[in-house]
């Protein structure tokens, strides 16, 4: 009994100290990021600007704002239209070369087939190819490849696959073995069990992330437009760059409606993969084999989906101009070489952009005594200011998400904020309902809108400065946090909350002294996993010219200074893999404190 | 010559000692009830009967194979011979009744078979299952999902697996635990007729002493990893059996 107690005494402490310690790593961030929110040139009407922008989205343009247009020119909402299906289509193609390699990695990855010494060489391949972000990835293939299609495509495949091959490993371990010890035990060899054991009970949550992550996909396409390629991304900087308010707004709506169908799209096959669907009623008294078989329950709707969706993928391959098609076929190789010497840093790069293996190896061993001062000079100048201000955007903007998410789940979720709080009768309860609704209909636009989007519209907006960064981080990761967070809470057991209805408490006291401490653990889970993501998309967002780790890429990226942008992403993602580490062993630790009270 | 010989056999976990000297026999066809509190080391033993560990010390021989001279014989085809009916009943809940039945022949199928067996069953296959479900009171659930059926109808389903396997030992991990008491006579009563209809070797562990000596002819009475006595026990042989573990579980009302 005695160790029970000063185990929960010490994650009362635990809890306590995480809340001092964000307060104090908030107030540092705020005293580094200073408290002027908008940085404008003299003399422009900030005000103005934004009213116009605003007033926009109620009268959103169906045909092109641009006087000057030639007349034969392709019509505006024909060329958003061929946008948005280059972005799914990009989005598609990505996710179906994402999802076998992230099969294959995971399980690779799982405690299932390789020892341990072979599977930490896995997991740290993972973890490098999800710490580059999509952006950073294109910018290597454009360079390395040249078709824009193809390394949009291949661009979004990397991490996705890495982050997928992550998940499906969790999931795989996750799932009880007893099953398999079964089937082993009857004589079944390692594949046997793993594939009729393990695979089917782990399969619907790998479906349902994996549509999850095609959600994912299709917003980092739109944002590959903010590097040039052409999606919906791209019309919107356009749009954007020539106060085209109006065109921007409708290609927002365009992109948020397309994302909440797929969203509504998953939940459906979410809420169809959980349930098992209801069994024909049979009317025979002594039914045959035959007959159970005919009326055995079948999913249709499910099996319907899984066949348009497949058809669609395929469709995404097959239709459409051909992924690679801008570069001649000669010129591959030569592309690829050079590239390979720019990325090679400077004091050990060949001589001639077109080295063969043996001369690129004579340069790396004559100019190897110069790496280390030129790795230390990069990371003096600027290296490690730009890392310290990614870290700090992004721990701020994780802080800030977290308290307006925090201060908001109580009046959005649905148990709660009812007129019919954890089931019993109250009084009113209309208005309640309009705002939980209103408030879960904000999570859901802003969690549909991509963190890149949001701070080149912020940047435009308020000014170059850390803050629109800040600001388009937290507000997405708001969006994302508070679902995660009110299904949390949606999904405890009434008992312990009802009492305290039942007694007289309002809302509010049930959410702080039932809900919130039977919730907290997960909570903390969620937040931490977002601040991983946070890191991660703090990198580039830089990228929109504000001095960060982005930054330093987005310049060196004009230069063609491959090794210096290398450098910089390697930076960023040592960061993230510390990042990851760190949370994982934070949310290990609660989960063991979860079970320790 | 017996199924099951167990020779001075001790397993550690760790400084743990699960198993001391234990050594008994068992043969083919015979029903045996395993009794002993929570830790005895009951669980165990079924592990080490059915191959699936190797002992730390002693041998065990289950049909000729012995996990420490492997090599002289197949494990695989060993182990389908022997079926498991554990605690948690090891059933894969999110496939079909006749799936998770298909799965108890894992062992005389290769990997392309299992996932032909799964995916496109043949018709004697069905049948061979609709016979056997039947025999078990659940054929109408064949083709529903296993998470929908309640606990009784599932261990029925365990049960068909290890008749579908044609396994010709039984070793059943607390069979009574899941089931509500009014059902437990039938349970047991399920299970040695079907031995004795089918033949094959049934181990049962048991907390239910009177149950025990009701349908068992031979009880193996296990405390803190020993063997207390094996056979028909006396009524004083079966206190010493509880005694210091009172409060684990009261041994006469079960």
């Amino acid at each position: 009994m005695k160790q029970a107690s000063t185990g929960a005494w010490k994650l009362w402490l635990g809890r306590r100290w995480l809340l001092v310690a964000a307060g104090f790593l908030f107030l540092f961030c705020l005293s580094h990021l200073g408290l002027k929110l908008t940085h404008h040139t003299e003399g422009y009407d900030a005000w103005a600007g934004t009213i116009r922008f605003f007033q926009a989205s109620v009268s959103p343009s169906f045909t092109d704002e641009n006087p000057r247009l030639p007349a034969d020119a392709t019509p505006f909402l024909a060329r958003l239209g061929e946008d948005l299906i280059r972005t799914i289509r990009y989005a598609l193609i990505a996710t179906a070369i994402a999802i076998p390699a992230g099969l294959v990695l995971g399980l690779l990855a799982s405690s299932h087939w390789l020892p341990k010494f072979l599977r930490w060489p896995v997991r740290i391949f993972l973890s490098l190819l999800r710490s580059i972000h999509e952006l950073i990835w294109a910018i290597f293939f454009l360079s390395a490849v040249g078709d824009a299609a193809l390394s949009a495509c291949l661009a979004l495949a990397f991490p996705f696959a890495g982050t997928l091959a992550k998940v499906y490993s969790e999931l795989i371990d996750e799932q009880k073995r007893s099953a398999h010890d079964l089937i082993r035990g009857a004589g079944g060899g390692r594949a046997q069990a793993f594939l009729s054991g393990i695979f089917p009970t782990a399969l619907p949550d790998m479906i349902t992330y994996s549509l999850y992550r095609f959600e994912c996909a299709l917003r980092s396409s739109a944002v590959l437009g903010f590097i040039g390629i052409e999606t919906i991304g791209l019309t919107i900087h356009r749009s954007f760059e020539n106060f085209y308010y109006g065109e921007v707004w409708t290609a927002l709506y365009l992109l948020i409606g397309t994302i909440l169908a797929i969203e509504t799209f998953g939940s459906f096959i979410r809420r169809r993969l959980s349930q098992a669907s209801s069994p024909k009623q049979t009317t025979e008294q002594n039914p045959t084999e035959e007959t159970l078989r005919k009326s055995a329950p079948r999913d249709l709707p499910l099996r319907a989906s899984a066949l348009a969706w497949l058809s669609i993928i395929g469709l995404a391959f097959i239709l459409g101009p051909s992924l690679v098609n801008s570069v001649p076929e000669g010129q591959r190789a030569e592309r690829l070489s050079r590239f390979l010497t720019k990325l090679t840093p400077d004091p050990v790069a060949p001589s001639t952009q077109l080295a063969s293996w043996s001369e690129r190896l004579t340069a790396w061993k004559e100019g190897s005594q110069e790496l280390m001062p030129w790795l230390a000079n990069n990371w003096r100048n600027p290296g490690a200011e730009a890392l310290g201000n990614t870290v700090i955007m992004a721990i701020a903007a994780v802080l800030i998400a977290g308290a307006g998410a925090f201060l908001l789940i109580p009046w959005a979720c649905r148990n709660l904020a009812s007129a019919q709080p954890m089931g019993l009768i109250s009084g009113r309860g209309k208005i309640r309902e309009m705002i939980s609704l209103m408030i879960r209909g904000f999570f859901i636009v802003t969690r549909a809108v991509p963190e890149y989007l949001y701070a080149f519209l912020l940047v435009g907006l308020l000014g170059p400065s850390a803050w629109p960064l800040v600001l388009a981080l937290a507000l997405h990761n708001l969006g994302i946090l508070g679902r995660l967070w009110s299904e949390v809470v949606e999904n405890q057991p009434a008992g312990e909350a009802r009492c305290v209805i039942q007694i007289g408490g309002s809302r509010l006291q049930c959410f702080l002294a039932a809900l919130l401490p039977l919730s907290l653990n997960r909570f903390l889970l969620f937040f931490f996993y977002r601040w991983e993501s946070c890191i991660r998309e703090a990198t580039v967002l830089g990228m929109l010219g504000i001095s960060s780790l982005g930054y330093y890429i987005s310049i060196q990226k004009n230069f063609r200074q491959y090794d210096d942008i290398l450098f910089f992403t390697l930076l960023g993602a040592g960061a993230i893999i510390l990042g990851d580490l760190l949370s994982d062993l934070i949310r290990r630790k609660l989960r063991i404190g979860r079970f320790d009270v | 010559m017996s199924d099951i010989s167990v020779r001075d056999v001790t397993h550690q976990f760790g400084a743990t000692s699960a198993l001391a000297g234990v050594a008994f026999d068992i043969s083919p066809g015979e029903s045996v009830a395993l009794i002993g509190a929570s830790g005895s080391g009951k669980t165990t033993l079924l592990r080490l009967l059915g191959l699936q560990q190797k002992p730390t010390k002693g041998q065990v021989k289950v049909m000729g194979c012995d996990l420490h001279e492997a090599k002289s014989c197949n494990l695989r085809s060993t182990r389908s011979k022997i079926g498991m009916l554990p605690q948690d009943l090891g059933l894969v809940p999110n496939l079909r009744v006749i799936q998770n039945v298909i799965l108890g022949r894992s062992g005389s199928r290769s990997l392309a078979g299992t996932i032909r067996d799964l995916a496109w069953p043949k018709l004697s296959e069905r049948e061979e299952i609709f016979r056997i479900l039947s025999r078990m009171g659940v054929e109408a659930k064949m083709y529903h999902r296993t998470d929908t059926l309640s606990g009784g109808q599932q261990q029925r389903v365990a049960l068909s697996r290890t008749l579908y396997q044609g396994a010709k030992i039984l070793l059943a991990d607390e069979p009574l635990s899941a089931v509500d008491p009014a059902r437990a006579r039938d349970v047991l009563e399920l299970l040695t007729s079907l031995s004795q209809e089918q033949g094959f070797t049934l181990v049962v562990s048991l907390h239910q002493l009177e149950l025990a000596r009701e349908f068992f002819p031979r009880l193996i009475g296990l405390k803190e990893g020993r063997v207390l006595f094996d056979g028909s026990p006396t009524d004083d042989e079966v206190k010493t059996l509880y005694q210091d573990a009172q409060n684990h579980q009261d041994p006469v009302r079960g």
